[in-house]
C-alpha cells in the first residue's frame, strides 16, 4: 500500500493511500487528572487504580476524550494547517490504561475536488500495543491545491 | 468492565426521543488549554504558550463537557450514575470554524434516538444531537452527535 505523503497537497493523494502511522505514549496517569478537571469529571475509575480494581479493570481508565484527542491530533498533524479539520465519526469500542501505546493510522476513502481547496475523506483507526481496536472511525479534512 | 445496574422497574427510554436538554455554557479558558496543552504532544519548535486558537484536539473535550452540563443521568435518563456505568458510543462533529480561547460557547442539545442493544448484557443507546455555538460571532463553532450506552 502506498504510504501519503505529509501534509500533502490536493494533487499528491489517490484512494487507498495509507497516512503515515503514528505511535503516542506509553500513556501517563498523571495526565488523567488535568483531564478530569477540564472535563469536571472526578469518576473515580479515571483517578483511583483501587476502586478500578475492585470493579475488574485492570488500573483506571484513560477517559475517552483523550483516546479521542490523540487520533484528532494523528490526523490534524498531517493536515497542512490543524484547522483544515472538516470533520469526525469516531466510535469507542475499548478502554485505554496506563502504559498503553497508542497506534494511529488511516487510509484514504475518498477525495472531492473544490474550486479553493480539495476535501479528502479517511477511515482512522487507534490500537493499542496487542492490536486491540480503541477507536474507528472517518474524517476529512480540507487540502490545498499545489501553489503555481 | 461495565458495571450493571440493577433496577425493578422496566425502563422505557423511547419516549425521551425529541426530549429537549437545558442550555448549557463553557468558557474556553485559558487554564484549561493551557493544562491540556500540557497534555497533549507539543510540535517540536512550538513555543506558543497558549494560541489564540484552541487546537481541534481540544474540540472534542468542549462536547463532552459541555453536553454533560446539558443532561441529568438520573432525571433525564433514569440512570443511576453512582452504581451504574455508562459509556461513550459514538461521537460525530461537523466543525463551522474554529474554537478562540476565552470565548464563551453555547452548547444546545435534544435526544435524537434511543434504541435497545444487546451485547453481554442489554443496554440502551441514547444518542443526543448538539449545536455549538461561541459568542465570539454568535456563529455555530460544532455540530454532531454523541451517543452514550446505558446499561440496563
Amino acid at each position: 500500500m502506498t504510504i501519503a505523503p505529509n501534509k500533502p497537497y490536493a494533487e499528491d493523494l489517490t484512494i487507498g493511500m495509507a497516512l503515515p502511522t503514528v505511535k503516542f505514549g506509553p500513556m501517563d496517569r498523571f495526565d488523567y487528572i488535568p483531564i478530569a478537571l477540564i472535563l469536571r469529571d472526578t469518576n473515580p475509575l479515571h483517578l483511583d487504580r483501587v476502586y478500578a480494581q475492585e470493579r475488574g479493570l485492570p488500573d483506571t481508565v484513560q477517559q475517552g476524550p483523550l483516546n479521542q484527542a490523540y487520533l484528532y491530533e494523528f490526523f490534524t498533524n498531517w493536515l497542512h494547517q490543524p484547522w483544515d479539520l472538516a470533520s469526525t465519526e469516531i466510535r469507542f469500542s475499548a478502554n485505554v490504561f496506563p502504559e498503553d501505546i497508542l497506534h494511529c493510522g488511516g487510509e484514504i476513502e475518498g477525495l472531492e475536488v473544490g474550486e479553493e481547496y480539495d476535501i479528502v475523506h479517511c477511515r482512522l483507526w487507534q490500537k493499542n500495543d496487542e492490536g486491540i481496536s480503541i477507536l474507528t472511525g472517518k474524517a476529512s479534512g480540507r487540502l490545498p491545491k499545489h501553489p503555481k | 468492565m461495565p458495571i450493571s445496574f440493577a433496577t425493578s422497574k422496566p425502563i422505557d427510554r423511547k419516549a425521551l426521543i425529541g426530549k429537549v436538554l437545558r442550555t448549557a455554557n463553557y468558557r474556553v479558558s485559558t487554564e484549561d488549554v493551557q493544562d491540556f496543552m500540557g497534555v497533549m504532544p507539543q510540535p517540536s519548535g512550538s513555543t506558543e504558550k497558549v494560541p489564540q486558537i484552541a487546537p481541534p484536539t481540544f474540540a472534542p473535550l468542549v462536547a463532552v463537557l459541555g453536553l454533560l452540563r446539558t443532561f441529568d443521568w438520573s432525571a433525564d435518563f433514569e440512570f443511576d450514575y453512582r452504581d451504574g456505568t455508562a459509556m461513550f458510543g459514538e461521537q460525530s462533529i461537523e466543525f463551522h470554524r474554529p474554537l478562540y480561547v476565552n470565548e464563551e460557547v453555547e452548547i444546545s442539545a435534544m435526544i435524537n434516538d434511543v434504541y435497545e442493544k444487546s451485547g453481554r448484557q442489554k443496554f440502551d443507546v441514547v444518542e443526543l444531537a448538539f449545536k455549538i455555538k461561541g459568542d465570539r460571532d454568535g456563529q455555530l463553532v460544532m455540530t454532531g452527535k454523541q451517543s452514550y450506552i446505558l446499561f440496563k
